[in-house]
């Protein structure tokens, strides 16, 4: 039996798995619509039109809800690798915990620094003040990405290190940083963010169309968030293209396993050219038992030629291949992703040559709306499914080609990955409930009870705590309560 | 040759001292975030817990976050002990983890309920016990050191993997002692102490949550003192290593220090007394900070106890140097932008002014 399926192996992957799983659910959001967030307070500054103001302030509750789940799930992660992956954390510490160290250190605690002031700073600093903490939220949740792409993108080409004395030796830093999964891989996860932030700006604010709730206040938001995206979503395209051939360059394997290839020859011969739509893998790994397939096309997309070699799974030993269901299904629907949200940029920004992008003509295409609405749940689902080609395909390496993952799982009972495991699933869960219901029920509120803007530095309550203080106060403080009128 | 040991040497001991800080600086400013909590969980009704999570809403994010800085730079720097102390940890850390989840999303959360508040308000309460709790058990258990053995450490049958470095080789249940859970204790006790006095210095003397924080400050005071004392005696009882240290030939430094100590606690406490509250919660942070420094000296060599020590532990020195190279300038700035935000939301709250808000 192949090691990596012995069950205490499984477990301890199963159990990172599941926690990555539901930390990556939060913080592309929190990634991308911080951009956006401060792109609307400066919109709202410049223009002093209160529309952006209050727009900024109802998806600022909806920030931060995510803001929170990703926290509560993230600091988890922080010490997951010494708790589920000791050894590995050991061995590769001279550079992936240096990176890790790098992250919390400049993007952890740099976004913690000011996402007090953004989210409760209204009205306690000036305008200004208030911008630049939006602006460095955005940034620090994007050197994090940077960050912790560099790590992990360093596991799937461990550039610039030797092993020596069971530790990875960095004898190259730049090549080890700029990997070439990084050039990538990087921005592919942050224009995913993007991506995902916009289609959920475009989503809420179809759904209050599509109600007749505000609408015009939200057509106004919706139409340059449609033209945003008929640059990002084909941008995303590309860039995943391009993360594909990388994958093809660094790690034949996996890229067999994402396209199910697992005959590099036929039996004439002959190259295998082609690309399969639909393929039901075999119980030993080493064919598929159905399959509906394309010549010519695998080679095309990954050599760009009509009749190139693409090395099949029969280049390596059994032991050496990783899952095959999980990378070529994930990897199909990511795809369709992709491109289903081109195609919903498309739409809108039809509709907008046709000048029907305007509240009334809007509501007259309510399978639109409908689509609009829909579409912010597939950029999650895109995000999940490509990290989850990115992780089996490298099985059974945890460092490709270096370190094999059972080297790298801690000293553990099967009770104990049990415990976490069911633990986190609970745990997880209410998390996800919860954000998912105040989500909810931020939307449902509405904008109508946002304060205007010109309350921000008035505060009421300050006589009230004077009275009640009894003299030894400085009432600076007590500002939250004005927000919360917003609320 | 030498030379390079020396520099490596000396870097990781300067990681060492900037990791005792980042732990330093999350128990004293989570600590009294800790502790508030753990004084709403004896809070009757569900708006003085909204309060005082109220009061704490612009930073305790920033607070917890030194937490995980010390996770990273311990990664970052001391790979070895992270890797293996962890998993030494695997169960407190666990649950300490799972308690901070549940605070950090009835922050969130609570402010959006109805129906729900008093779940989350009961959220914020435990899991502000909790994490402590676990945290202290944690750090017991680290002080007492764990086995280790080279080649593979999961538990999977013959591999013939082979590997010079040394991976923790224990059991699951290792770190639990009488003397680590009288450390959870012991943390709880210091957390809440932390907490009444941040309370205190946080609220308009006169209204509610002060009045019940005085009380509360006043009696959690004896038994932080009764704590620290007893931990001495147990430490000296059972750790050779720190034995030796307090009565070796500079004993009288220790005294002093424990003198030092002494008078920081009765200062915090005359103070608290005479309604300085912001005074003597700056005193009581400094008997923690005092305290934390003279367990961080009697480890010395070692930064887990007969198990890792400091040169041993570190990352080769390109490692260590890359990482002094581009971090050691963000500390103070780090401290800095933590500061301003603290700053900006200081001042004192009542009870109802703060629940206005939800
Ligand atoms: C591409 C995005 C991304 C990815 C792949 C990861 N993270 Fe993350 N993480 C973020 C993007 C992010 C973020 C957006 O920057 C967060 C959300 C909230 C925050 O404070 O930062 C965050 C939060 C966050 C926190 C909490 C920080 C705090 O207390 O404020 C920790 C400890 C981690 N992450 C650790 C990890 C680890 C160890 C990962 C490796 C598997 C990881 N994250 C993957
Ligand atoms: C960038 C940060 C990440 C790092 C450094 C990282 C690292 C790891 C490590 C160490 C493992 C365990 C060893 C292994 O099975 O190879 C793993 C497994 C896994 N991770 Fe990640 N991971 C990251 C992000 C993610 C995200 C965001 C997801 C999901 C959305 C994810 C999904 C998985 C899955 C599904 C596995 C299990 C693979 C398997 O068991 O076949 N990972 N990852
Ligand atoms: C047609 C479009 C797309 C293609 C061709 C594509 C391709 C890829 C490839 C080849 C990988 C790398 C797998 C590996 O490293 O083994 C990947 C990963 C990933 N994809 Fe996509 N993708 C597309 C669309 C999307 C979309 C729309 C999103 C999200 C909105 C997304 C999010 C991700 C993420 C988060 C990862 C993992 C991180 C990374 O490798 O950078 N992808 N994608």
């Amino acid at each position: 039996m192949i090691i990596e399926n012995s069950l205490p192996v499984l477990l301890s992957r199963l159990d990172f798995a599941w926690i990555t799983t539901m930390h990556i659910l939060w913080t592309p959001l929190t990634i991308g619509m911080s951009w956006l967030l401060f792109l609307l307070e400066v919109a709202w500054l410049r223009t002093g039109d209160e529309r952006w103001y209050k727009l900024n302030r109802f998806f600022e509750k909806i920030f931060i809800i995510n803001f929170g789940a990703g926290v509560a799930t993230g600091v988890t992660m922080e010490m997951a690798f010494g708790i589920l992956y000791g050894p590995f954390s050991q061995a590769v510490g001279p550079f992936f915990g240096n990176i890790l160290g790098f992250e919390t250190i400049t993007a952890f605690m740099y976004e913690a620094g000011f996402i007090g002031l953004m989210v409760f700073g209204w009205g306690k600093v000036s305008k200004g003040m208030h911008a630049f903490a939006t602006f460095n939220v955005g940034l620090s949740s994007s050197l994090s990405a940077m960050w912790i792409l560099v790590a992990n993108s360093w596991m799937q080409t461990p550039n610039g290190v030797v092993l020596k004395n069971g530790l990875f030796q960095v004898t190259n830093w730049w090549s080890a940083i700029l990997n070439e999964n990084f050039r990538w891989g990087f921005p592919h996860m942050w224009v995913a963010t993007v991506e995902l932030a916009l289609f959920v700006f475009a989503s809420v604010s179809a759904w209050f169309i599509l109600k007749n709730r505000n609408a015009d206040l939200f057509t106004k938001l919706l139409k340059p968030t449609l033209l945003a995206l008929l640059i990002v979503t084909p941008l995303q395209i590309y860039i995943g293209d391009s993360v594909g051939k990388d994958v093809a360059d660094t790690q034949p394997t996996s890229l067999a396993a994402m396209e199910g290839h697992y005959h590099t020859y036929l039996p004439d011969g002959k190259p295998n050219t082609s690309w399969n739509l639909i393929a039901i893998p075999n119980a030993n790994n080493d064919g598929n038992v159905f399959q509906i397939a394309i010549p010519h096309v695998l080679s095309l997309l990954e050599t760009h030629t009509w009749n190139g070699v693409v090395k099949g799974l029969d280049q390596f030993p059994p032991e050496d291949r990783p899952n095959v269901w999980v990378p070529f299904y994930a990897f199909r629907t990511m795809v369709a992703i992709g491109f289903f949200l081109f195609f919903v940029a498309l739409w809108g920004n039809w509709l907008r040559l046709r000048g029907k992008l305007n509240a009334q003509d809007l509501q007259k295409h309510p399978w639109f709306l409908r689509a609009v609405v829909f579409s912010a749940f597939l950029p999650y689902l895109a995000i999940w499914t490509g990290w989850w080609v990115r992780e089996i395909g490298r099985q059974p390496w945890v460092v490709y080609g270096l370190m094999r993952t059972y080297q790298g799982v801690s000293n553990m009972s099967v009770t104990q990955e049990i415990v976490w495991f069911a633990g986190y699933i609970v745990f997880e869960l209410v998390v996800w409930a919860g954000a998912w219901y105040y989500f909810t029920r931020v939307i449902a509120k509405g904008v109508d009870s946002i304060a205007p803007s010109d309350t921000l530095f008035h505060h009421p309550e300050e006589e009230d705590s004077t009275v009640a203080g009894g003299g030894f106060t400085q009432p600076t403080f007590a500002s939250k309560p004005m927000l919360e009128k917003s609320r | 040759m030498l030379e390079i040991a020396r520099i490596a040497s000396s870097l990781s001991t300067w990681w060492w001292l900037l990791l005792g800080l980042f732990f330093l600086l999350y128990i004293a400013l989570d600590g009294a975030d800790l502790g508030a909590g753990i004084f709403a969980l004896f809070s009757r009704d569900e708006e003085e817990r909204g309060a005082i999570m109220a009061s704490m809403a612009g930073f305790w994010d920033g607070n917890e976050t030194w937490l995980v800085v010390a996770g990273g730079v311990l990664f970052g720097a001391f790979p070895l002990v992270y890797g293996s102390a962890f998993n030494y940890l695997m169960i407190p850390l666990m649950l300490a983890l799972w308690a901070i989840i549940m605070r950090a999303v009835a922050f969130e959360f609570h402010i959006h309920a109805r129906g729900s508040k008093k779940l989350w308000g009961w959220f914020f309460a435990l899991g502000s016990l909790i994490a402590p709790f676990f945290a202290g058990v944690a750090l017991g258990a680290t002080l007492q050191g764990f086995p280790m053995k080279a080649g593979l450490a999961a538990q999977i049958a013959s591999t013939g993997y082979h590997t010079p470095v040394l991976h923790f080789a224990g059991g699951a249940l290792d770190f639990l002692t009488p003397f680590s859970l009288w450390t959870g204790v012991g943390a709880v006790i210091a957390a809440s102490l932390a907490g009444g006095l941040y309370l205190c210095a946080r609220f308009v003397p006169g209204d509610v949550i002060h009045e019940r924080a005085r009380r509360w400050t006043s009696l959690f005071s004896y038994l932080a003192l009764l704590a620290i004392v007893v931990t001495l005696i147990w430490s000296y009882a059972i750790f050779p290593w720190a034995a030796a240290k307090w009565t070796g030939p500079y004993w009288w430094i220790w005294a002093a220090w424990f003198v030092v100590v002494l008078f920081f606690a009765f200062k915090s406490m005359s103070n608290h007394s005479a309604g300085h509250d912001f005074i003597a919660l700056l005193w009581g942070e400094g008997v923690v900070a005092l305290l934390w420094a003279a367990m961080w000296a009697s480890m010395y060599p070692y930064i887990v106890p007969g198990t890792w020590t400091i040169d041993e532990a570190a990352n080769p020195a390109n490692s260590l140097a890359v990482f002094t190279l581009f971090m050691t300038g963000f500390v103070p700035v780090m401290i800095m932008y933590n500061w301003y935000q603290i700053w900006v939301f200081r001042g004192r709250f009542t009870k109802k002014s703060v629940y206005g808000s939800h």
